[in-house]
């Protein structure tokens, strides 16, 4: 490993509290995700979801 | 508002999507090919197609040559009609192409040359590193000054993927590739052992997330509502999906080294993150078909639909099984067989394949602006790829679980019941069977491309295709207060760092112990460096892609240690630059191969060596003679050794000086051993270097401790 890189700790006492730290993290901002989504207008989703569809320019009159 | 004329760049999209059809097809020979290696070791021909060398240029070439380029078509195509304005620079996106290909060129070249770094799908050497971070920069600066001079305000949901996916890559790409250089084309990790493992399976684990998984998500949210001309099931679902993809992903490495030397409190970290990732993957895939809902009967007749469906289906089994294979009691079974093989192509042939497949069959019609060419040979192709799919994966799932449990099993004297060459002769017909699925498979691309190539033939390309719309207002129309989230959908930069923090949480939580406590690493003080010659040896294993069929990890179960001595230590890989782990026993773990039991005489590994069937009979490895022929390359000793120095490995001062001279010490003495055993050889070749390499192997903790 690089030569600048020490070894500070000796152990690692206490690493359980890592995975529940992260499990919180990601907890929170999963909820406050959620709460957010639902709380979405619906009009606004219509508008947001139909962004591919409206893209349709002059020549694209394809058909398959 | 006056509307603004502009014109999307189409040659861009054909170029890309040419390149995908191309590498795809060479990518998909390369695996055919090494496939039947295994079934007719003949086939390993010359020094420079040997299964070792041969195989990392499948896996390049289909992750980086065929999605890449994918990646880029879909990307070029949708990113500007999302953003409603052409790419933002021309010259960028052809400095991007071009610099693209000849990086893919480089990798065709090295990798059968033996040019490694012997780490998984980053192999190539830190020149060409270096040019895959210029490239891919130049990218990302194409994609968000497009981004900014958009004419949409909001960001639809497939550019976060993008945008997660260019900072994502960027990072584990640079992390990843720290390497010293001794030379222009020979480097080493900075890393060693148990670190290099973490940062090497992070990152080959994201190369997954974050190169076969994101982006192509994001092409699946733009294509898949335009193919079935409907809107995305919910796009309240996708938001979620994004971000608790993006957070989860990262942490999910370590499951790729279950009941290794590892800290087990990051092993756990892994299973619990990459259990918990089933939930935004299959978020995804459930948004993905749920978007066809009431549109089932076009399946039926739409080719395209038919590729997305089951690519999307591949993607949900894909991930189901992902985060199954990450319980620890599943890996122990799973972990080292073909199983694993199977998983990667049910994703690759299956999501990445199949999702490229109906976008190709979806896009080029429509930059020639004509029709597809002969729907009945897009149908016949997609029951070629489906079936080549089942028939590749079925018998590899087969070999993987019996492969597994005959390693495992005794006899009731408590004798390991099979010795290891009979539970390889028993795949035999199931890699054949597998060989047949993958043609099935490279037939069907093969159809496309005359599909397609008549395709572009009857229609004439609409290089620069018109458009127009209405420039952005500069004041952002406001009802009320308005949502954090909302804001930064239409902030590409903040939506940017964003991904950043939430992607580096993980790798922090897990770096940061994994090199700053010491009880991680326990030492052992009988380990120590390798001699020169040796570590010549060890150079020799890395270009010769050993890793690719040999394991250096014992797991502890007893049928490991009973077969292939005791279990490995972290403390034992400190000087390993880089780690030679591997994941997967094509051949036997050699993490013991001088040590104990399976010590063999010098006179054994030569003439295994030059012929691995005439020692073992029925032996699917490679013959090596070349490295009876070739002369070892001494005049790089003394570079190595610094380099060794400066990354840490205690040898005495102003050892590179008269390295040497014990290097042809050590050489000598195993020249003598050979001639005891009727072997002429000079002492300068390189197999007398490579068979005091394995001599080493696993020795120095049955020497007693200091």
């Amino acid at each position: 490993m690089f030569k600048f890189i020490k070894q500070y700790a000796e152990t690692i006492t206490g690493i359980e509290i890592y995975p529940v730290i992260s499990l919180l993290i990601f907890f929170l901002f999963f909820v406050s995700l959620t709460v957010y989504v639902l709380s979405m207008k619906k009009s606004t989703v219509k508008i947001l979801s139909e962004i591919p569809l409206d893209d349709e320019s002059e020549t694209s009159n394809t058909k398959i | 508002m006056q509307v603004e004329k502009f014109y999307y760049d189409n040659r861009i999209v054909k170029n890309f999507a040419y390149a995908t059809v191309v590498w795809g097809v060479v990518g998909m020979l390369v695996g055919l090919y090494v496939s039947l290696q295994l079934v007719f070791p003949a086939l390993n021909v010359t020094e420079y197609g040997t299964f070792g060398r041969l195989r990392p240029l499948h896996t390049n070439a289909v992750i980086f040559a065929f999605v890449g380029n994918g990646i880029f078509m879909g990307v070029y195509y949708s990113l500007q009609r999302l953003c409603k304005a052409r790419m933002f620079s021309d010259a960028l996106t052809k400095i991007h192409f071009w610099g693209w290909q000849l990086i893919i060129l480089a990798a065709a070249l090295t990798l059968p040359l033996g040019l490694t770094t012997g780490k998984e799908y980053a192999e190539l050497e830190w020149p060409i590193d270096i040019a895959i971070a210029l490239i891919w920069v130049v990218f990302g600066w194409n994609m968000f000054g497009t981004i900014l001079k958009r004419r949409e305000r909001h960001l639809y949901v497939a550019i976060w993927f993008y945008i997660a996916t260019f900072v994502t890559v960027a990072v584990l790409h640079i992390v990843n590739s720290f390497e010293l250089p001794i030379s222009l084309v020979k480097s080493y990790s900075m890393y060693a052992g148990v670190q290099d493992a973490l940062v090497q399976w992070w990152y080959g684990h994201n190369a997954v997330a974050f190169f076969l998984t994101t982006p192509y998500l994001g092409l699946m949210y733009y294509f898949l509502p335009k193919a079935a001309n409907r809107p995305v099931y919910s796009y309240r679902l996708s938001i979620i999906h994004f971000w608790s993809l993006i957070f989860l992903y990262i942490w999910a490495g370590p499951h790729h080294l279950l009941y290794t030397a590892l800290p087990n409190w990051a092993q756990s970290l892994g299973v619990v993150f990459s259990v918990m990732l089933i939930f935004p993957s299959w978020g995804g895939m459930i948004n993905g078909l749920l978007t066809l809902r009431g549109a089932w009967d076009r399946v039926r007749d739409d080719v395209n639909l038919k590729f997305m469906v089951v690519a999307v289906t591949a993607y949900g089994m894909a991930t189901f099984e992902g985060p199954m294979l990450s319980l620890k009691s599943v890996s122990a079974i799973s972990h080292y067989t073909d199983w694993i093989v199977a998983h990667v192509h049910v994703g690759g042939l299956g999501w990445n394949g199949m999702l490229t497949f109906g976008i190709l069959y979806w896009l080029i019609p429509r930059i020639f602006s004509t029709s597809l060419y002969s729907k009945k040979l897009a149908g016949m192709h997609f029951w070629l790829a489906t079936l080549g799919i089942v028939f590749y994966a079925v018998p590899l799932y087969w070999a993987g679980f019996t492969q597994s449990s005959m390693w495992k099993q005794f006899t009731e004297s408590g004798q390991l019941k099979y010795s290891f060459l009979e539970t390889v002769t028993y795949l035999e017909p199931f890699y054949a069977m597998r060989s047949f699925g993958g043609t099935l498979y490279l037939i069907g691309a093969f159809i496309m491309m005359y599909n397609l190539y008549k395709t572009v033939k009857q229609g004439k390309l609409i290089a620069n295709e018109a458009a127009e719309a209405a420039p952005l207002s500069k004041i952002v129309e406001s009802h009320g207060k308005e949502h954090w989230h909302h804001k930064l959908e239409r902030r590409p930069v903040q939506m940017l760092i964003g991904s950043l923090i939430v992607i580096l949480i993980g790798g922090i939580v897990e770096f940061v112990p994994t090199f700053l406590v010491k009880s991680n690493i326990p030492t052992i003080s009988s380990v120590k460096p390798y001699t020169p010659l040796e570590l010549h040896g060890r150079d020799i294993y890395v270009k010769e892609g050993c890793y690719t069929c040999h394991s250096q990890m014992i797991r502890p179960f007893r049928s490991e240690t009973e077969r292939y001595g005791e279990y490995s230590k972290a403390g034992e890989f400190v000087y390993d630059y880089p780690f030679q782990w591997g994941s997967k026993r094509t051949g036997p773990d050699l993490a013991r191969e001088g040590a104990g039991n399976l010590k063999k005489t010098d006179g054994w590994h030569f003439r295994h060596f030059r012929d691995p069937a005439s020692i073992s009979v029925g032996s699917i490895m490679p013959p090596y003679p070349h490295l009876l022929a070739n002369d070892l390359d001494t005049s790089s000793t003394p570079a190595k050794i610094r380099a060794m120095q400066t990354l840490g490995v205690p040898y005495p001062k102003g050892y590179d000086k008269y390295a040497n001279a014990e290097l042809m010490d050590q050489a000598k003495a195993i020249t003598q051993n050979l001639l005891t055993d009727s072997i002429r050889v000079a002492p300068n070749k390189e197999v007398i270097a490579l068979i005091a390499y394995m001599q080493r192997l696993g020795t120095d903790i049955s020497k007693p401790q200091q």
